[in-house]
């Protein structure tokens, strides 16, 4: 927090980049509108707001990169009670979420390569072994990342995070706050929610003295009145996939979650996702679905095979299935209701604590059984993910059940989130041809 | 314990619950690894503790749980499945790492055995909060076990056993201290230091008493090396061990040394239970400071002497795999060597182990 | 090698080789025997001992014998010590210096760091996965009907790489066979398979912690193309010591020496 690192920042962030950025996208935007932009047999155009999101996500990774030297830096857990370092004004980095970018851009296997040269056993998760090989200097292709001055490590998606994070704290020597969601293997019970209000109130006492300034109840209550509306915002764009075609896959919201998980809080974020449900009410209204001619509809359970997923969105694409939902997007929209921006912190503990991933087995099923019906599916893909136990543990009496109670085409399928190094195109596409075969399409 | 040949004789398991129940006791078989004893104990209820078994074939567990996770929670489905806790009365599942989460999961949402479960979560953190909330979450086991058909013990009955339990404790870590003098192998002291995992306190005390009478003034032979991990099985590590020229010297396994919870303070025994809970020695499925962890390893090292320490983890053990790399490191720059071995929970120690193990002690200074 | 006595034996019992090494009074290296690992590898080892004696001219007693490698406990000898005590000794005496050997054997691969005085500091062992292993390139060869000593010299000569990405043995066999019938040439697909076996091979070895120099040993080393594909990937020189194929037997003789 210096005045050079402060110049550096508005220079490139507010002035250059963000030229750069607006100017970019209206360059990707005419090329959209062009004719013959759109040479996809199977898979209807993508999104216009599609550019809007290129440049949140861009301008979030350079906002990262000259962070240090302009204001406090945390990082964050995906599911992590956030609007509190927001209303603190800290640039929140995701190293989740950055671990998704590598994936994508396939870096992640030299990073988890990198990590591995370490020490790190390939047992751990993908997405941890991706932080660590940048940590350890790997290149990212996000340019930079800043050095966190607070880590926040919430326990609600699984437990390896606590581990994760106390590795980054020993690197870093910088402090940690702990939010423990004790896991709800059923109802929520009144010392579960105690205990997270408890750790959420000792944490902002941390952040507030790591950042140099306190928190305001005005502060925190506009962020988190901005996060419940871009979460409401974001559960209303999932149940678009209620319509016959849907507008968009889950293959689409994949890449559209970005905002509502590492820019929760933010005015942009609710502006884009108001923008980007216009559209496909707009879509709705033309029955302009995502794939041209959708015959069978699945959902997805866990995270995405985040470096294959342009193959698997093209190869069900052909076959006419479309992707209409998954679990995984709709945590960040399912506990929209639950949040109370009148009552920040208290009703931060209640909602954190109830995320799909901390939550019982049985309740994953039923959630499951809900969006079948809601949705009308034909079939599931269950991802058997390797790095996410929480996730993929319970899915085989899960898939057992789906199959069996609500006549589901459902698929088991074990790949690896980040590590392109457990997947075979070959196993996994020959299983896939097989549940297309069950599926009928 | 058989003075005349000087072997040791501790009831196995099956024995104990039949004992048990004759008195009119109820048996919990409970799961890794932190959990409150004493207050089992209060309500009548012998804690029976299930670390495997190992030497499973677990494709019955394995329809339920994906081959990456925990061999000790494929191994436990797979007992449990095949009717080895059908003398149980409960089934109580502690939450340590995420194989044991999605465990107790699946047991209380699809397979549902006949005996009710119950989870028990122990904080991670060891403040203000964290306390508060254990008390609480102790107090709500103990509603759930009152349910389950027991007496409500009295605040001093529970104060009673927590006492017995700590008198207990305090001497598995005078065995574990003494372990260099006591006239023994490895694998016969860890039969009797695992013996903790079901024998009633008052009987494990004895046994435990028994052994540390024969304390001699030489200390046993073999390279000292401290043993750290989840659980030391197969047993026929302390043969191979054994076998390199080798001594376990410190413990810091989750069964036994990680375990050693000191004497609770408060006055309400249940602020005390947790307190004791809290205050156990530094362990990575407690997610406890990387730097703690280092520390409380040199120190073993130290008090023991040892000439370098056995990482015996658990094939996909989250909790220990994250931790190893910055504690080698940490090792490494103070001079103390190291090395890993995995397990799967073999019948047999497989021989691939057996070799690093002699060539780690063939090379330890 | 010289003639003279012989003061001790190293037998190095892989799964893939039987290698036996006589050592002289000065510690140098007097003669060796090599044969491909029998299933019945006590008696061979009985013959080859047998064999050994008569080649010396007296009765070699299990004193002057030591016995490494994964089939050590079947054979006679004074002391039985592991392959990485046995590699790190022959290695340092073979080169005069410490660093990290690679050592890629038929069924397993080892890499060992080696003190500047010749102590193991550090060591990891692939004993569970063929991929890193001979095994790999012997089971290409096979498909591919390449002989073993042919298949480094065509990688090196390959003007052209296919990527393997099969992490195991087996799949890779059925991808050298999709490759082929993608009319992919082969020589294109052995510099992948050996690049392949490297990238394993590297990985390893990072994981040990690399303190330069590397050197390389094994069955395999006299594979021309593994050394400088090794050398690549790792960015730094590899060093071949003589015979590198014997290091396990010749440090195995070398401690039996010392323990006269």
């Amino acid at each position: 927090m210096n005045p050079l690192g402060s110049l550096k920042y508005h220079l490139n962030v507010n002035l250059l980049g963000r030229s750069f950025l607006r100017f970019d996208r209206m360059r990707l935007t005419r090329r959209m509108r062009r004719v013959g932009f759109w040479k996809n047999e199977y898979l209807s155009p993508p999104l216009m707001t599609s550019p809007w999101l290129k440049e949140l996500i861009a301008s979030h990774y350079l906002k990262g990169r000259y962070a240090n030297g302009h204001g406090p830096v945390a990082w964050v857990t995906s599911g992590g009670p956030v609007e509190f370092l927001v209303a603190l004004g800290y640039y929140v980095l995701y190293p989740e979420n950055h671990g998704a970018v590598c994936g994508i851009r396939r870096s992640a296997e030299d990073l988890c390569i990198m990590a591995e040269g370490h020490g790190y056993s390939r047992d751990i998760c993908s997405y941890a072994r991706t932080d660590f090989g940048a940590m350890l200097g790997g290149k990212t292709p996000v340019g930079r990342l800043p050095r966190p001055d607070l880590l926040l490590c919430c326990s609600n998606i699984c437990q390896t995070v606590l581990l994760w994070y106390r590795v980054l704290a020993h690197h870093f020597k910088v402090p940690l706050i702990l939010v423990e969601t004790p896991f709800l293997y059923r109802d929520a019970l009144p010392h579960q929610v105690d205990y997270v209000k408890r750790q959420l109130e000792a944490g902002v006492e941390v952040a507030e003295k790591v950042a140099g300034r306190s928190l305001t109840p005005s502060a925190l209550g506009l962020v988190a009145r901005r996060s419940k509306e871009a979460s409401l915002l974001w559960a209303e764009i999932m149940t678009c996939g209620k319509q016959c075609p849907t507008p968009i896959t889950a293959f689409d919201e994949f890449i559209h979650m970005a905002p509502i998980v590492e820019m929760r809080g933010e005015q942009f974020t609710v502006d884009y996702y108001r923008a980007m449900l216009a559209e496909l009410k707009g879509r709705i209204e033309h029955k302009l679905g995502a794939l041209k001619n959708e015959k069978k509809r699945i959902l997805w359970d866990n995270l995405p095979i985040w470096y294959r997923m342009r193959r698997l969105s093209q190869l069900l694409a052909e076959r006419g299935v479309a992707m209409v939902a998954s679990t995984y997007t709709n945590a960040w929209g399912e506990l929209a209701e639950m949040m109370d921006s009148s009552k920040p912190i208290e009703s931060a503990a209640r909602v954190y604590l109830h995320p799909i991933l901390n939550r019982g087995t049985g309740h994953k099923l039923e959630t499951i059984e809900n969006m079948a019906r809601e949705y009308q599916a034909d079939g599931i893909i269950l991802h058997s993910d390797r790095s996410c136990k929480p996730y993929s543990v319970g899915q085989m009496d899960q898939r057992e059940k789906l199959a069996k109670e609500m006549n589901l085409a459902a698929l088991l399928l074990e790949a690896d989130h980040n590590d392109p190094r457990v997947y075979s195109d070959e196993q996994a596409e020959n299983r896939l041809e097989a549940f297309l075969e069950v599926l009928g399409a | 314990m058989d003075m005349s040949t000087g072997k040791i004789t501790i009831p196995g398991r099956t024995e104990t619950i039949r004992a048990h129940k004759a008195r009119g006791g109820k048996v919990a078989a409970v799961f890794p690894i932190h959990y409150p004893r004493a207050l089992l104990r209060a309500c009548g209820i012998l804690p029976v503790e299930v670390w495997g078994p190992p030497g499973m074939d677990t494709s019955q567990g394995d329809a339920h749980l994906q081959s990456y996770t925990c061999p000790i929670v494929r191994a436990g489905l797979t007992f449990l499945l095949q009717g080895g806790l059908e003398q149980v009365d409960l089934i109580v599942v502690p939450h340590a790492c995420d194989s044991l989460q999605g465990f107790g999961s699946i047991l209380l949402d699809f397979i549902k055995p006949a005996q009710p479960i119950v989870p028990f979560y122990l904080p991670r953190d060891s403040g203000e909060p964290a306390r508060r909330f254990l008390v609480a979450e102790i107090s709500r086991v103990l509603d759930e076990l009152c349910e389950i058909d027991c007496k409500r013990p009295s605040s001093e009955e529970i104060a009673q056993a927590i006492e017995r339990e700590e008198r207990a404790d305090s001497l598995l870590a005078e065995l574990l201290a003494q372990a260099a003098q006591l006239p023994i192998s490895d694998r016969d002291l860890y039969r009797v230091v695992r013996s903790r995992e079901y024998l009633p306190s008052e009987e494990f005390k004895e046994a435990a008493k028994a052994l540390l009478e024969r304390k001699t003034e030489k200390a046993r032979s073999g390279i000292p090396v401290l043993l750290s991990g989840i659980v030391p099985e197969p047993a026929g590590l302390f043969d191979a061990i054994a076998a390199a020229g080798g001594r376990v010297a410190g413990d810091d396994l989750c069964c036994s040394g990680r375990r050693l919870y000191p004497k609770g303070k408060g006055d309400d025994p249940l602020v005390r239970m947790a307190d004791g809970l809290l205050s156990g020695p530094p362990d990575s499925t407690r997610g406890s400071v990387v730097d703690a962890r280092l520390d409380h390893l040199m120190d073993l090292v130290r008090r023991h002497q040892a000439r370098g320490i056995i990482f015996y983890s658990m094939k996909f053990c989250e909790p220990e795999l994250f931790y190893l790399p910055q504690l080698q490191q940490g090792l490494q720059a103070a001079g103390i060597r190291s090395v890993v071995i995995e397990s799967e929970l073999d019948q047999h120690f497989p021989d691939q182990a057996v070799t690093r193990i002699e060539a780690f002690l063939e090379n330890v200074k | 090698m010289s003639g003279g006595d012989v003061h001790a034996l190293g037998i190095d019992a892989g799964s893939t080789t039987l290698k036996l090494v006589a050592l002289d009074g000065q510690c140098s290296m007097l003669w060796h025997m090599l044969e491909p690992s029998q299933p019945r590898l006590e008696e061979q080892a009985k013959r080859m001992l047998q064999e050994a004696s008569a080649k010396a001219g007296r009765e070699l007693g299990e004193e002057s014998i030591v016995a490494t490698g994964y089939g050590r406990n079947l054979i006679p000898a004074g002391r039985r010590i592991t392959e990485i005590t046995c590699h790190a000794r022959g290695a340092f005496a073979a080169t005069g210096h410490g660093g990290t050997l690679v050592d890629i054997g038929g069924q397993d691969s080892k890499v060992i760091v080696i003190g500047q005085d010749g102590q193991v500091t550090n060591f990891v062992m692939n004993d569970k996965c063929a991929a890193g292993t001979g095994r790999f390139l012997e089971v290409a060869a096979t498909r591919l009907d390449i002989s073993l000593d042919e298949l480094g010299r065509v990688a090196l000569d390959s003007k052209g790489e296919v990527s393997i990405s099969s992490t195991c043995t087996v799949f890779a066999e059925s991808e050298i066979v999709s490759q082929l019938a993608r009319g992919q040439p082969i020589e294109h697909i052995v510099r992948g398979l050996v690049r392949s076996l490297i990238r394993r091979v590297a990985a390893l070895a990072k994981s040990a912690g690399i303190s330069a120099p590397l050197m390389l040993s094994g069955g395999v080393a006299k594979n021309p193309a593994v050394r400088e594909f090794l050398a690549q990937e790792l960015s730094q020189a590899v060093e071949l010591p003589n015979h590198p194929q014997l290091m396990g037997a010749y440090g195995a003789a070398l401690l039996a020496r010392a323990d006269k």
